[in-house]
């Protein structure tokens, strides 16, 4: 009976509005103005600087309005993200955040006259080339095999040996796991220095420094190039993992009258040691690509192949190349979550 | 032995977490520490192997100055004094055995450690170990796959690894049941009579101190305010160093009296008034009957 009555009851309870819950406070007006006069001033601002002279007219009954485009599109997109933020009552600083955002990106954009209108423009130009792509010359990319597999091992290579020290970069980086301070400050700076330098940056140091594929010396810039790519991105990635590990089993090994680098392998490695070697098949996948990229710089492998390829307006084995890359990326990928899944 | 002569520890920001301490333990004794949070009862417990250094005052650990400024000679002190703590610290993702084997890091050189190769000596040590808190058959499961209580017993092997003189330990049972409480603290009684340790324990409940110890210090905003034999540590006593009086849950749960009979092992009998009001109570509770635990007390 009780169960045929509490439906009946639940009914009309559920409808009764809830009594009045905690709203957020609403964020102040006079601010939101001031924010859409910056917008009012970003707009100005637009219009005076601006460099495309396209216009765009708004036909209000007898009088034409116009304004200039691109300027008046930032300038609705700035007025539409400050109107949502009112509505969702975003605070004052989280408004002014979203707004300078707009406005950057508009002013960056704006600098090197980025627009999307010029590709419909160079369609006609780029049609040839697309159509190689629908015949992609299969044979050619199994000819150059010996290209894919020293790419390959180029990519094994610097993996290996980066991954190796980038570990031990980081656990000297770390204040959780290094000897002492000025060791740690200098380590991490070092390690910033590396990593500000891009992969393809490393490469053409060092064709520079040690000569190319016509001295036979590419793939081993290749691999000094990626090496340092590796170091940089490792240590940092685990150099943050180790700063968060639990300090307990860290106390622990001091407790027992452990010394530094036995405190480090015994209590701080076993627990870095999943990120690690997540850390090292991610620099691996990069690794593939990027020893594609830097072959166009001149250190062998199936980049520079590309990049002959491309001068030679061969775009059937350009095209070949890039699926074949596609493939090559996407086993590696699998093969690397494969090994993650046995190993967390 | 250990003796503080008017030792002080300010920390880092200034404050003093430790003020006059003047104490003598001998070798073999079990004392427990009590008083409420934040009295101090940590600092002083991490004192004695500097993981806090002391910064006034003589403190000496078995006949040896204590140095904090020396890192070898902490190095050499830690591995005669081990440490168990209330959230185990065990490395989780290693073998229970690995785990152990790390209280013999201080005498394994420092390749071996790295390379995870040790010596079958310090392995068999590790066994035996395990085996004084009955586990070894976990030996080579990993540490995360044991219960708190099964972790806090590896805690303790690793600390026996070390062949200690000294063992502390700063609230080994917070984290565990009443039942597992009493047990592994029947365990490390045990042992520390076998073997003649001397054991410094941090304890939250009065009851446990009363069961285990041989001695009772109190502590009070970093002072040593009540010291001596565990007969003397009656209610009136602890209401005076903790300035107010006990409720139920300093002294423990009710329902531990009543889980404690129903275990088969149990040597000692909890007084059915888990209170434990009469002074008498505490020495009645003493819970291994070993005919050299008067006379440890009496060598304070
Ligand atoms: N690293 C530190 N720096 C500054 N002050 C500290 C530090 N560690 C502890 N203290 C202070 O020293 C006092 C004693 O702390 P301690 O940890 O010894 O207390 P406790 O008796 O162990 O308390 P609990 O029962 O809560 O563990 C506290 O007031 C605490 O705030
Ligand atoms: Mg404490």
């Amino acid at each position: 009976m009780t169960a045929a009555v509490s439906p009946a009851d639940a009914g009309p309870a559920a409808e009764v509005k809830p009594a009045s819950r905690p709203t957020p406070p609403r964020p102040s007006l006079a601010i939101y103005l001031g924010l859409a006069a910056l917008a009012v001033a970003a707009f100005i601002w637009f219009w005076q600087t601006r460099e495309s002279t396209a216009v765009l007219y708004v036909p209000l009954g007898e009088i034409m309005l116009w304004a200039p485009q691109n300027p008046l599109i930032g300038f609705l997109v700035m007025l539409a993200v400050l109107a949502v933020c009112w509505r969702t009552r975003t605070g004052a600083m989280a408004a002014f955040g979203a707004l300078s955002f707009v406005i950057f990106t508009y002013w960056a954009g704006a600098r090197i006259n980025f627009s999307l209108t010029s590709i419909p423009e160079r369609w006609s130009n780029l049609e040839g080339q697309l159509q190689a792509f629908f015949r992609p010359n299969w044979s050619y990319v199994f000819g150059v095999w010996d290209q894919w597999l020293t790419t390959l091992n180029m990519a094994i290579v610097a993996t290996a040996l980066g991954c190796f020290i980038g570990l031990l970069l980081a656990m000297i980086a770390s204040p959780v796991s290094s000897p002492n301070k000025p060791t740690s400050q200098s380590v991490k700076a070092l390690n910033s220095v590396v990593r500000s330098i891009p992969d393809v940056g490393w490469a053409l140091l060092f064709v520079a420094l040690i000569g190319g594929t016509a001295y036979g010396l590419g793939p081993l810039a290749g691999v000094l190039a990626l090496l340092m790519f590796n170091i940089g991105i490792v240590a940092k990635l685990l150099g943050e993992t180790i700063d968060a590990v639990s300090p307990g089993p860290i106390e622990a090994a001091d407790a027992a009258g452990a010394n530094l680098l036995q405190r480090d392998r015994i209590a701080v490695l076993p627990q870095v040691m999943p990120g690690f070697v997540s850390y090292s098949l991610y620099v691996f996948e990069l690794n593939i690509r990027a020893s594609t990229a830097i072959g166009i710089v001149g250190v062998g492998g199936i980049g520079q192949e590309l990049s002959l390829q491309m001068n030679r307006f061969a775009w059937e084995n350009v095209a070949a190349i890039l699926y074949a890359l596609i493939v090559v990326v996407l086993l590696v990928d699998l093969f690397s979550m494969w090994i993650r899944r046995r190993l967390m | 032995m250990i003796t503080f002569e008017n030792v002080d520890v300010v920390y880092p920001n200034g404050f003093k977490g430790l003020s006059g301490v003047d104490l003598t333990i001998s070798r073999g004794e079990f004392v427990a520490i009590v008083g409420l949070s934040g009295a101090g009862k940590s600092t002083l417990i991490r004192t004695i192997n500097g993981l806090v250094p002391y910064t006034a005052g003589t403190l000496t650990v078995g006949g040896t100055l204590m140095d904090p400024k020396s890192k070898s000679k902490l190095r050499q002190l830690r591995s005669r004094v081990g440490m168990i703590f209330q959230s185990f610290n065990l490395v989780t993702r290693i073998s229970v055995l690995n785990n152990v084997l790390t209280g013999r890091s201080a005498f394994t050189p420092t390749w071996r450690s790295l390379l995870g190769w040790y010596r079958a000596e310090d392995k068999e040590i590790a066994f035996q170990s395990l085996e004084r808190v009955g586990i070894v058959d976990k030996a080579y499961n990993r540490a995360s796959a044991l219960s708190g209580g099964q972790q806090q017993r590896v805690a303790i092997a690793r600390v026996l690894a070390q062949d200690p003189e000294v063992i502390l330990a700063d609230e080994p049972v917070a984290s565990l049941d009443p039942p597992t409480a009493h047990q592994v603290m029947r365990d490390l009684r045990r042992i520390q009579q076998d073997l003649g340790i001397t054991c410094i324990v941090n304890m939250h409940h009065l009851d446990l101190a009363r069961s285990y110890a041989d001695r009772i210090i109190g502590m009070r905003a970093g002072s040593v305010v009540f010291d001596g034999p565990t007969s003397e540590a009656t209610d009136a006593v602890i209401e005076e160093v903790y300035q107010r009086s006990l409720t139920a849950e300093d002294v423990a749960a009710v329902d531990v009296a009543v889980s404690l009979d129903d275990l088969p092992t149990a040597p000692e009998q909890e007084a059915a008034e888990p209170t434990a009001t009469q002074a008498a109570d505490g020495q009645a509770q003493q819970p291994v009957a070993a005919p050299g635990g008067e006379t440890e007390q009496g060598r304070t």
